[in-house]
């Protein structure tokens, strides 16, 4: 039988062996890890032809990289286009490759080890079989809702198909990435093998008996059928719409409302998957999505400028930030010593670290183990064992200098030592030491566990490599580590007083609350002003005020206006009574409030004090460009990410989407239903 | 061949070890195996190189691991044209592979090799009962219907039920535990001092650790930093409070002074002076001497006392005496046989009668003994704790800088292992 010459590839390494069978690994070149760009499938595409004319026994995919198996289509190559039909050119392009791909009449295979995410699993669902195999690392997700699409290289359709309307909508809307064996009990994949097993044979084996998925059971496919698809579809939009809006983020209502529409119909879904992603992937909310992931990116970048790996911590004050963050180390796998002079204060952070443990881990031989990563160190001698010091005791600077005079003789000489005050300048407490290059600042959010960002806070003698030091230990607990210059509010609290102050000045103006905060949430932000202030505790909120202290704003009437609260022990969520009513953890809004007031201008005025402040920030240096005020501001305080956060928003403004008058907002329903077919 | 090339103890790496059924309980032997020696291959930058041989085992495995050490090695990032070698000694099989890979290497036969063990008492091997399997068998033998049924003629219930491996010595039928009660009778070891040196394992254990010692050995595994068996907090009145173990009414064996069974893994890097140069690896010390022997425990010597044999033989060997040495790591399976082992180097007849010696070995140095803790601290998973030894006595010498360390490990069987290291 005469073989056709294998085509040269730059990204994929490929072999025919004495089976006959074809092997595809793909290596995408210059990348640390595998992604579906323009230039690999390309040669994908040239590969399939070939095995069209080839007739080999079998097609196997497998990574040629030891990081994962692909990790999704190219985020970076989306940018390119700014109209919707080249980009259905493109996606249909790809549509064509992966149905020609499921019609070659061999036995196909994808044998997958590592991340197999958004475009890498919808090449392999085009596969007739899938092996993954059962290591820690092994993911499976479609993470495109969170760039405002939905899976759109037949994905949303194969995965229905694949494992049923339930299942695989539960995969695409919550963008929640599944191990192995979970794969497995739901049909995405037909065979797990584990950790010490070879993808290559198990492939083998699985071409040589011309393997292929079974359809998915009654059950599952049941789902996509009336009269449980239109009741799940209800659902699944109630549940959408509690977590976000679609005016914000068209896409998940999108993929429901087709999926309503069309049920477990392939081909009609494909179809209406081209239309629908290309139009998604060009609205502006797609573009500041994708910048938030490269935002992200970004912090993560800066956690690997240095190679710095910490094993110990020691956090001294077991108060409620300190307790946490010893917590959410532990978490993380580090070592940690808690020190305080109270061993009561100490018993209440060991047991809220328990309670995070318990619910993060699960199992209890975990929460075990890492609980006995956990030490009470009243006489704060674990502190010359340390990798990194944090200190979070009362924000006196007496007393902050004293224990840092006592500490630094004990230090070793690479430890960082680091303050997460955010009230106190560091040059201030850096006078205490010997070497003042060492002292950085940590600035944690509350709850620690639920904010992904750390300022990492750099004085005017912190070094540089203190400072990238500290980034690599944010990264290496799952943190977003944004560098800043030391000054009062350093960025995050400096950007949100003014807004808060200018919520106030608005509240007093005889505009209530309720009106306020649905202004800014119409506008993208998670929570309103008022409602944070609330929540960060009024006296928090004071507080910043002060140190953030030109003498204006601490006479101010909405300076007076907090300090009255709290004189009166209104501190907010945690006294029960802010600003707002609260009740059982919620605050009581007037829904009759929010009548009559135009939320456009109210948004205008709260985000226009916002972005001034930004503006300034930046101006000042605080930050060192816009990308990373961009980042700090979105995964700080959750400004927008469909805006691509602040700085963005005002070079964008005028594409995006604007909040409209109430009566636009008032039919809540009838507006959800309609975003289907519209975007 | 003529001249021997000296052996290098690079360094060792292991997991922490867990009491059986706690951290662990999913793992199995090749699991544990396999991530140790990773944990090696990552400290010493071994990776895609290929090791002249890897000697590992376990004491208690599945037969399925007939291949143990190759397939841990196929699961690491070592080259895969490693060979490897599944052994067996009991509690002294990985030091016995180093001893076999340091003979290899010390005659030049090869350059460098990884001794290593795994023991886990979680995922113990179940089989069928010795009746049932041969039942199955002859129904595999015969012909027709009636024979196939024949097999199972006067089956009993109880022949159902799957078999846990025994603890206890096949010939004597005694436990481990109750081996030691004897011994510690004959050798009128008191309860307070077996909790006495139990006590103090434990509290070397825990301040070594807390001083940073074991940084470099102990890599943390699923999300375990220390041995969990380690009690820092542990005192002789807390010790005092427990009850026999293995003797109700007159015992003095407990919970406390005996190792728990527990689950882990350790392996250790040997190669020879030159490959150490070449490859530019740190050299912790030299492995100079070893020697293992056996007690008749059949005719009822004490079932643990091989290491007084083996260590005595090695100093005649060697030309040393008991007390020439900076650390005597001496492995305890029970604080009971370890002072029986020192009670019976200082007893004259003892050493004149069985051990054939012209007096007593004498007394050695208590504060040179064990002093980052022992097994009864870190647990005991039975083939590991050899590479463990030798892995922290290289470390020990290394810290020194200068000396000479004694290591000695029990076994079942009534044998004994025993090493010297040294650096200059």
């Amino acid at each position: 039988m005469a073989r056709a010459a294998i085509p040269d590839c730059r990204h994929w390494q490929v072999t025919r062996d004495n089976d006959n069978i074809l092997w595809l690994y793909l290596d995408r070149q210059g990348e640390s890890v595998n992604a579906l760009g323009r230039e690999v499938l390309e040669e994908f595409d040239a590969l399939i032809t070939l095995a069209e004319r080839d007739t080999p026994l079998g097609l196997a995919i497998l990574s040629g990289k030891s990081g994962g198996f692909i990790y999704g289509a190219d985020v970076r190559e989306f940018d390119g286009f700014d109209d919707a039909d080249s980009v259905k050119a493109e996606i249909s392009r790809v549509h064509d490759m992966f149905d020609r791909l499921e019609a070659l009449p061999c036995p196909t295979v994808a044998a997958i080890r590592g991340y197999c995410l958004g475009g890498g699993l919808e090449l392999a669902l085009a596969c007739d079989y899938r092996i993954a195999q059962d290591t820690p690392d092994t993911k499976f997700g479609f993470p495109e809702t969170q760039l405002g699409i939905y899976p759109g290289f037949g994905g949303s359709a194969r995965s229905i198909a694949r494992v049923g309307g339930l299942k695989a909508m539960e995969l695409m809307l919550t963008a929640r990435n599944i191990n192995a064996r979970a794969a497995l009990g739901i049909g995405l994949v037909d065979e797990v093998i584990n950790r010490h097993g070879a993808l290559n044979w198990a492939a083998r084996r699985a071409i040589l008996k011309s393997r292929h998925s079974r359809p998915p059971r009654l059950t599952a496919r049941m789902t996509s059928q009336w009269p449980l698809r239109p009741l799940l579809a209800r659902q699944m939009r109630k549940q959408t719409a509690s977590r976000v809006r679609p005016e914000h983020y068209p896409a998940p209502f999108s993929l429901i409302e087709n999926w309503r529409r069309i049920g477990a119909n392939r081909k009609r879904l494909q179809q209406v998957e081209i239309d629908t992603v290309s139009r998604l992937m060009v609205t502006p909310a797609a573009d500041g999505l994708r910048r938030v992931f490269r935002l992200m990116e970004r912090l993560k970048a800066e956690g690997r400028k240095s190679d710095f790996s910490a094993r110990r911590v020691h956090v001294v004050g077991a108060g409620v930030m300190g307790g946490d963050i010893a917590a959410w180390c532990v978490l993380k796998g580090m070592e940690v010593s808690l020190q305080d002079q109270s061993q009561e204060q100490i018993g209440r952070a060991l047991k809220n670290a328990e309670k995070l443990l318990r619910r993060k881990l699960r199992d209890p031989q975990r929460v075990k183990s890492a609980m006995a990563r956990l030490r009470p160190d009243v006489e704060g001698t674990r502190v010359a064992f340390a990798d990194v010091v944090i200190e979070a005791i009362v924000e006196n600077a007496q007393a902050k200098q004293e224990l840092f005079r006592r500490m630094e003789p004990k230090l070793q000489r690479h430890t960082v030592l680091a303050t997460n005050t955010s009230a106190i300048p560091l040059e201030t407490l850096a006078e205490a030491l010997e070497k003042p290059t060492r002292l950085v600042g940590l600035h944690f959010f509350n709850p620690v566990a639920k904010m992904p960002l750390v300022e990492v806070v750099g004085g005017q003698h912190s070094s540089p490599d203190m400072m990238k030091k500290a980034a690599s230990f944010c990264s290496q607990i799952d943190r977003f580590p944004l560098p800043v210059r030391s000054s009062p509010g350093f960025l995050v609290n400096r950007v949100l007083a003014p807004y808060m102050m200018k919520a106030l000045q608005i509240m007093q103006e005889g505009t209530p609350a309720e009106a306020i905060d649905r202004a800014a949430e119409l506008f993208g932000m998670p929570m309103g002003p008022v409602e944070l202030a609330d929540t960060v505790g009024l006296d928090v909120c004071l507080m910043v005020t002060e140190v953030l202290g030109d003498e204006q704003t601490k006479d101010s009437e909405e300076a007076r206006f907090i300090r009255s609260h709290v004189d009166q022990g209104r501190l907010g969520k945690k006294s029960g009574s802010g600003l707002y009513h609260w009740k059982d953890g919620k605050p009581v809004k007037e829904p009759r409030h929010t009548v009559g007031h135009d939320f456009r201008i109210l948004a205008e005025r709260l985000v226009h004090a916002y972005t001034e402040e930004c503006r300034a920030a930046l101006e000042e240096g605080i930050v060192g460009d816009e990308e990373l005020l961009d980042a700090g501001m979105v995964f700080g305080t959750g400004f927008a990410p469909f805006r691509g956060g602040p700085m963005y928003y005002l070079a964008h403004q005028h594409e995006q989407f604007e909040v409209e008058s109430p009566a636009f907002v008032q039919s809540n329903d009838h507006q959800t239903a309609s975003t289907g077919s519209t975007s | 061949m003529t001249s021997l090339t000296r052996v290098a103890v690079v360094g060792g790496a292991r997991i922490p070890f867990c009491r059986s059924n706690t951290a662990y309980a999913q793992l199995s032997n090749l699991d544990m195996l396999s991530d140790t020696l990773q944990r090696l291959v990552d400290k010493y930058d071994l990776g895609g190189r290929k090791v002249d041989e890897v000697l590992a085992g376990a004491v208690t495995k599945h037969s399925k691991d007939w291949n143990l050490a190759r397939e841990a090695v196929l699961s690491t990032s070592l080259s895969p044209l490693t060979p490897a070698t599944t052994l067996q000694m009991a509690c002294g099989t990985s030091l016995q592979g180093a001893l076999l890979a340091a003979g290899r290497i010390a005659s030049g036969q090869i350059d460098c090799a990884i001794a290593a063990g795994t023991d886990t008492t979680s995922d113990i091997p179940l089989v069928l009962r010795e009746r049932l399997k041969k039942r199955l068998l002859q129904m595999n033998r015969a012909k027709g219907l009636k024979g196939r049924l024949g097999a199972f003629r006067g089956l009993r219930l109880r022949e159902l039920a799957p078999q846990a491996p025994a603890n206890a010595e096949p010939r004597t039928g005694l436990s481990m535990g109750e081996h030691c009660e004897r011994m510690a009778r004959e050798w009128s070891i008191s309860r307070q001092e077996q909790d006495q040196l139990a006590l103090e394992s434990h509290h070397n254990a825990a301040s070594a650790y807390d001083e940073g010692f074991f940084d470099e050995q102990v890599i943390p595994f699923h999300d375990v930093s220390r041995d969990n068996n380690i009690r820092p907090d542990s005192s002789l009145e807390k010790l005092a409070t427990l009850k026999p173990a293995f003797d109700q009414e007159t015992g003095t064996l407990t919970a406390g002074n005996s190792t728990p069974l527990t689950d882990g893994s350790a392996a250790v890097l040997l190669v020879s002076e030159a490959y150490a140069e070449k490859h530019d690896l740190p050299v912790q010390a030299w492995l100079t001497a070893g020697r293992s022997s056996a007690v008749d425990h059949v005719h009822d010597e004490g079932l643990l006392m091989a290491p007084t044999v083996a260590v005595a033989e090695l100093l005649q060997r060697q030309s040393l005496a008991l007390q020439d040495f900076d650390f005597y790591e001496i492995h305890e399976a029970f604080a009971a046989q370890t002072l029986c082992t020192l009670k019976a180097w200082e007893n004259e007849a003892y050493c004149r009668d069985r051990l054939g010696l012209d007096g007593a070995l004498g007394a050695i140095d208590r504060d040179r003994m064990n002093v980052k803790g022992g097994s009864l601290a870190f647990g005991h998973p039975f083939a590991a704790t050899g590479a463990r030894v030798m892995g922290n006595l290289g470390e020990l010498l290394e810290r020194k800088g200068k000396g000479r360390g004694l290591l000695s490990v029990c076994t079942a069987g009534g044998m004994g292992v025993a090493a010297i290291l040294e650096r200059d």
